[in-house]
């Protein structure tokens, strides 16, 4: 499943799958035309050799049957007509008598001419078709590989119309077809073939390099989220550490001082509501301490995490709930993963939904866990215009695809959004 | 046809006759004083060669000759003789049934005849 993930075998599969059925197709093409071409080859040497050849040897009383006019033609034109394929020439009065032949047993014999020589013969034109060598007029033929016989009209000096035939040999047909077939099919499988050894090398060189760049990129991916992850827990923890603790002290203090009895009572109020404040600004601090980095992360401190997470809600007069099952061992990367992802869906939703109610749901189904964030705010089109606040999930797709897992969106204008994850338990 | 039968039907003619299965020879005089001779035999090509020759005759002579087969005129020419006469050959088409070959020769200046036939 791997190969066929590469692209330079996916190339090549498609690749010589074209070239396959190119191939055939050339050939079945390129036969036809071969085959075209020899046929008016054929037709064209039989025009040559009856215009130019019998016609004008043609001797008064051969229509006749003359045996001398027979004598005379065959003298003066046997060597000219038996050249190249030729295999065999007739000439043929209307009646089906044949005229003259070079298989001097043919001649005075007679046989029913066909429909199409005898429309040939009244119509004019040249036909040509394969020789049935089962008649008797073909009984001297033996030839293996068949005849293609092709016949014209000719005129006697008499001017009557008689048919001129020659016979071919199918087998010299079928190597003239072949020396035409021959040139084409190299030119057609040697320019694929060609194509093919020129580009998949390049496409090769080219998917390394898409390969090489892509890894690049992941590694320069992951260098900065490290590096912004460092910086982040650089930051929380400096925050925790000093004003953190720094607030915490004073608000301590604020209090102890406003239970002093020798502080005056019109100023103890005061004391009260300033250490109040301090608390309310300590809590908000650490949560976003919390959002900044989130705490080292296990299975058994999710759901405490994910409370954490939906904590701001209240402040937005959110009615939120978590609710993590039982999860079992679960891998601190994927339980990161999982609070990633819940920690940007419930951002959106606190910021974007106006929603009244958020509900964070993490479950185990059989080999993967399942996390829902879903919210009865006022929604989106997941296929419209991208809302900005949509981004960041999408940039945690990837990461969960990396995971070997899925993150869906979906929601709808007026009712709400659910957003969730399905990711395998490592 | 075969020589065989050929040179049967040759020997019922009262000429000077010798045949083989493959060749047929016949000769005999001329109105004049001269000689013809015939001969039949198949080509290389399955035609009957005929070759009529007139001879006894003087150098320089001039004759008209024709070769008819089953009575239509197949070729014919004139002729110088030379070394004391003239031949010609020419090749015919072997025809279904009986071939009937004649040989004619005419002197221009005396009418003087020669006349042989082979039935192949």
């Amino acid at each position: 499943m791997r190969l066929l993930r590469n692209p330079v075998a996916q190339y090549l599969t498609l690749a010589v799958l074209l070239f396959i059925v190119l191939s055939v197709a050339a050939s079945i093409l390129s036969a036809r035309v071969a085959a075209d071409e020899a046929s008016a080859d054929a037709r064209a040497l039989t025009r040559v050799l009856a215009r130019s050849v019998a016609q004008p040897a043609i001797p008064r009383g051969l229509v006749d049957g003359e045996a001398g006019a027979i004598d005379k033609l065959d003298r003066q034109v046997l060597d000219r007509l038996l050249v190249g394929d030729v295999r065999r020439v007739k000439i043929w009065r209307g009646d089906g008598t044949i005229l003259y032949s070079d298989e001097s047993k043919l001649i005075g014999a007679r046989y029913p001419l066909d429909a199409e020589e005898t429309d040939v013969l009244e119509n004019g034109g040249t036909e040509a078709e394969v020789s049935d060598l089962a008649e008797p007029e073909n009984r001297f033929e033996n030839d293996a590989e068949g005849l293609v016989e092709v016949y014209t009209r000719i005129r006697s000096p008499e001017g009557e119309p008689i048919l001129f035939e020659v016979y071919y040999s199918a087998d010299d047909l079928a190597a003239r077809r072949s020396a035409v077939f021959a040139p084409i099919q190299r030119i057609t499988v040697g320019g694929l073939l060609a194509m093919l050894v020129i580009a998949t090398p390049i496409i090769w060189v080219l998917t390394r390099r898409l390969t090489r760049t892509a890894r690049e990129r992941e590694r320069l991916l992951r260098a900065s989220m490290t590096a912004s992850e460092a910086e982040r827990r650089r930051i929380a923890r400096d925050l925790h550490d000093g004003v953190v603790q720094d607030l915490a002290g004073t608000a301590f203090s604020l209090t102890a001082v406003g239970r002093d009895s020798r502080v005056p009572d019109e100023l103890r109020d005061d004391l009260h509501n300033a250490g109040q404040s301090l608390r309310t600004s300590l809590k908000a601090l650490r949560s976003l301490l919390v959002s900044i980095h989130p705490p080292d992360l296990h299975a058994d401190g999710l759901a405490a995490a994910l409370t954490d997470l939906t904590a701001p809600a209240a402040t937005h007069q959110i009615e939120s709930s978590v609710d993590v099952g039982d999860i079992g061992r679960v891998s601190d990367d994927t339980v990161a993963l999982v609070w990633r992802v819940a920690q940007e869906a419930v951002r959106n939703a606190i910021r974007h939904a106006r929603a009244s109610t958020l509900e964070v749901d993490v479950h185990r189904r059989q080999e993967r866990l399942v996390l829902r964030v879903v919210d009865d705010g006022q929604g989106f089109d997941p296929e419209g215009d991208r809302d900005p606040a949509s981004f960041g999930l999408r940039g945690l797709a990837s990461l969960v695809t990396d995971a070997g897992g899925r993150l869906d969106v979906r929601s709808t204008p007026g009712e709400g959004t659910e957003v969730r994850m399905e990711v395998a338990i490592k | 046809m075969t020589g065989a039968t050929a040179a049967v039907m040759v020997a019922m003619l009262p000429s000077s006759v010798s045949a083989s299965d493959d060749e047929v020879r016949r000769s005999g005089p001329c109105s004049g004083k001269a000689d013809w001779e015939m001969r039949a035999k198949w080509d290389e090509s399955e035609r009957i060669e005929l070759r009529g020759r007139v001879e006894h005759t003087r150098s320089g002579q001039i004759w008209t000759w024709k070769i008819k087969h089953n009575g239509s005129v197949s070729a014919q020419g004139r002729a110088v003789t030379r070394s004391g006469g003239f031949e010609v050959r020419r090749a015919l088409v072997d025809l279904a049934g009986v071939d009937h070959c004649v040989f004619r020769a005419e002197r221009v200046k005396t009418g003087e005849v020669c006349r042989g036939r082979i039935e192949w």
